[in-house]
């Protein structure tokens, strides 16, 4: 096992690594931006190196600084949570290279998975089920061509995608050529890569994501689904697992090939592998995250599994002990990610002083936050500041413990989505299980 | 605002502390170079990438004699000429054969400038490339020699030359032998020219003194990489001799170009393609 681990995440998530360090007896550096100076996880941490100014550019995304801090406190491992450089290969690579164990999977997995086409393709030949779609479209000839067999509406998809960026929608053949080139022209400009591909448009559709644990010996081990078809603009709200729109037949079929992607990959650490189901029960990759994502907790609390030490464990090269048939999905766990957003003003981001805190609390009631009475939140980063998630027997006991926790947290100082999150679990579509990633838009 | 130490640490012992309990960090030399203009952390690869060129601010780093000869002659093609050639301690100068020792280790060369022939985009020509870890690329007898044998050797086979110049000027350990190497290069260069044969000059940062005042500056063309400071006397020196602030610039590749001494300023990252087509388009009819 790692004697020291280096956390290059700011956040709950650099919290929520740093308390699975302190059960395993791990030594823990965190690093920080100058605008983090008083961040949970600095003063939580063992030791703690400041590495640059408030702009991640500068700080949270620069590798030389985060090396070098590794170096210098000696730390053999790097966590590197979600989002900023859990999912580059360069900085997986240069990890390798200093002998600094990247917690992750290798640069050529994430880079073959960054790679959405390459991705499709490999998902493809490995018998998983992909949207119907085309490979990257390179002539406007073709395109018209690719077009015509996929049929409209379609999405024309920025091969290096991320976030939403340099997706078009297509609903007839007049509006091809202009979005194909709206397209290439602003993944090219935020990705430095133009090619895209196009893929039919799934409406009423379900995001179903499944949970994988893999370790170094080829084990394989899937831990459920999560719902997250909660979604605002490519944004989840609202997480759920097990997802109530997925049978136990359609599980199996999920699940299943959840774990040939894995293994087509030769995949290591924990990942997920995002499908879109529709209302026939059929499903269709969509990518896969080579990361530990931020909904992980309902995973966590549906299979009693802690996701981030096992994740440690296995990168330090221990064999999973269990086995797929010991999995058992307990009860029913739902997220509500709370953003310093104000609902009524087009979400728009807040920051500032957070000046009366409440915690919810009771028996299976999780709030996962860096927050602390008087913190202020700075304006630099995502606007995430805490997830509450629940437990309980039931889907509807969960969603009536969310009511009551959403309704006892108080964040005072700063807007936050809270309390639409509660209404929007009072509504009818979620409460039947109904609701699509297409349920907020429009709103 | 939290106080340090607020929290305690638990006394959890490490779980499963196997054998890579005790690993830690090796990180290799050269992973990044930081821009001694703009401070930028450039990965090692991608400045590489950039023929040592910092992608940031453009800023060009100081390279190497045979990393310049990898960067312009064409792939495997590069002959060095009297490898061995080194200078000794003609003047018995205090200290010169302890300084000449650190030198060859510090640079890994004999001599502040490696010469030679190859292809440059096909084109045969003669090379040299002055070596800035070597006493600042200074020109000592050696230097002078290997620089004035390389233009008799390109007079007999016909050859044009391009030559790279970093230098501080002539070495002043060798008193007047260095001082006679600025003639006698001048006169090599004046028979190479005679014959009807093309030198190229490739003035980089930086080109001063005594280089400056012989073979540098007497290039049929004169090309200079971006920001070079090309001058005889150091700015400082000039200062306080004159009493004078110097102009914004002053003795930067650009302010030169603009009084005519250099005719082009070229980036490095397109100086060998413009090299082959300098070469190609005076090519001599003999060699077609």
């Amino acid at each position: 096992m790692f004697a020291k681990i280096l956390i290059a995440n700011r956040g709950e998530i650099a919290v929520r690594v740093i308390r699975a360090c302190k059960e395993m007896g791990i030594l823990t550096v965190a690093v920080f931006s100058e605008a983090d100076r008083d961040a949970l996880h600095v003063s939580l941490a063992d030791e703690s190196v400041c590495i640059g100014p408030a702009a991640a550019t500068g700080s949270y995304l620069n590798m030389a600084a985060i090396l070098s801090a590794a170096a210098v406190t000696g730390a053999p491992a790097i966590h590197p949570g979600y989002g900023l450089l859990s999912e580059n290969p360069r900085f997986a690579d240069l990890c390798s290279r200093c002998k600094i164990k990247f917690i992750g999977p290798s640069a050529d997995v994430i880079r073959l998975m960054g790679d959405k086409d390459e991705a499709r393709r490999t998902m493809r030949e490995a018998g998983v089920p992909v949207v119907p779609g085309s490979d990257v479209v390179a002539s406007v000839g073709q395109l018209r061509e690719e077009a015509g067999r996929i049929g409209f509406p379609l999405l024309i998809k920025a091969r290096a995608g991320g976030g939403g960026r340099g997706i078009r929608r297509v609903n007839s053949e007049d509006e091809l050529e202009r979005a194909y080139l709206a397209a290439t022209a602003e993944a090219g400009s935020a990705f430095g890569d133009g090619a895209v591909y196009m893929e039919k448009l799934l409406e009423k559709v379900k995001h179903i994501e499944v949970q994988l644990l893999c370790d170094m010996d080829g084990s394989v081990v899937t831990l459920g689904e999560r719902e997250c078809s909660m979604q605002r603009r490519n944004q989840k709200l609202i997480e759920e697992s097990p997802s109530p729109a997925v049978t136990p037949a359609v599980r199996e079929g999920l699940l299943e090939a959840a774990a040939k992607a894995a293994r087509a990959v030769g995949y290591e650490g924990v990942g997920t592998v995002e499908f879109l189901l529709d209302r026939d029960g059929k499903f269709y990759f969509m990518e896969m995250n080579t990361r530990l994502q931020v909904e992980h907790p309902v995973t966590e609390m549906v299979t009693g599994i802690d996701l981030v030490k096992w994740q440690i464990r296995v990168a330090a090269g221990t064999p999973i002990p269990f086995q797929q048939s010991d999995i058992k999905l307990r009860g029913h766990a739902i997220e509500c990610r709370i953003n310093a957003e104000n609902p009524q003003e087009n979400f728009r981001p807040c920051a500032g002083k957070v000046s009366l805190l409440h915690v919810p609390g009771g028996p299976w009631v999780r709030f996962d936050t860096a927050l602390y009475q008087d913190y202020v939140i700075p304006p630099f980063y995502d606007s995430m500041i805490a997830k509450l998630i629940v437990h309980a027997p039931t889907r509807a006991e969960a969603i009536r413990k969310m009511q009551a926790a959403l309704c006892e947290m108080v964040i005072e100082g700063v807007d936050h989505t809270g309390w639409m999150q509660a209404e929007l679990i009072a509504e009818r579509a979620f409460e039947d299980g109904t609701y699509t990633t297409d349920y907020l838009s429009g709103r | 605002m939290l106080t340090r130490n607020l929290f305690r640490r638990p006394r959890n012992k490490l779980e499963d502390a196997g054998a890579n309990s005790m690993a830690r960090p090796e990180i290799p030399g050269q992973l990044y170079a930081s821009c001694p203009n703009c401070k930028a952390m450039n990965p090692a690869e991608e400045l590489s990438r950039h023929a040592d060129v910092c992608p940031k601010c453009q800023h060009h780093f100081r390279v190497s004699a045979r990393r310049r000869i990898a960067l312009t002659a064409d792939e495997n093609t590069f002959q060095e000429l009297w490898p061995t050639l080194r200078g000794v301690n003609p003047i018995a100068f205090p200290d010169y054969d302890k300084k000449l020792v650190s030198a060859r280790e510090q640079s890994n060369e004999v001599e502040a400038v490696v010469v030679g022939e190859c292809q440059i985009g096909g084109i045969p020509a003669c090379l040299f490339a002055m070596e800035p870890s070597f006493m600042m690329g200074s020109m000592g007898t050696a230097v002078g020699e290997k620089i004035a044998r390389l233009f008799e050797y390109a007079l007999e086979k016909s050859l044009p030359v391009v030559g790279f110049c970093v230098s501080g000027g002539a070495r002043m350990q060798e008193g007047i032998l260095s001082l006679m190497q600025m003639a006698k290069t001048t006169g090599a260069v004046k028979r190479h020219s005679d014959a009807g044969n093309l030198y190229v000059a490739v003035l980089t940062d930086p080109t001063t003194g005594g280089v400056t005042a012989s073979f540098a500056m007497e290039g049929d063309i004169t090309i200079s990489e971006p920001g070079a400071l090309i001058g005889f006397a150091g700015p400082r020196v000039i200062e306080q001799t004159i009493r004078q602030k110097l102009a914004e610039g002053f003795q930067r590749a650009e302010f030169v170009l603009e009084k005519g001494f250099v005719d082009m300023i070229c980036d490095r990252r397109d100086l060998t393609d413009r090299i082959a087509g300098l070469l190609k388009l005076h090519r001599r009819e003999a060699q077609e």
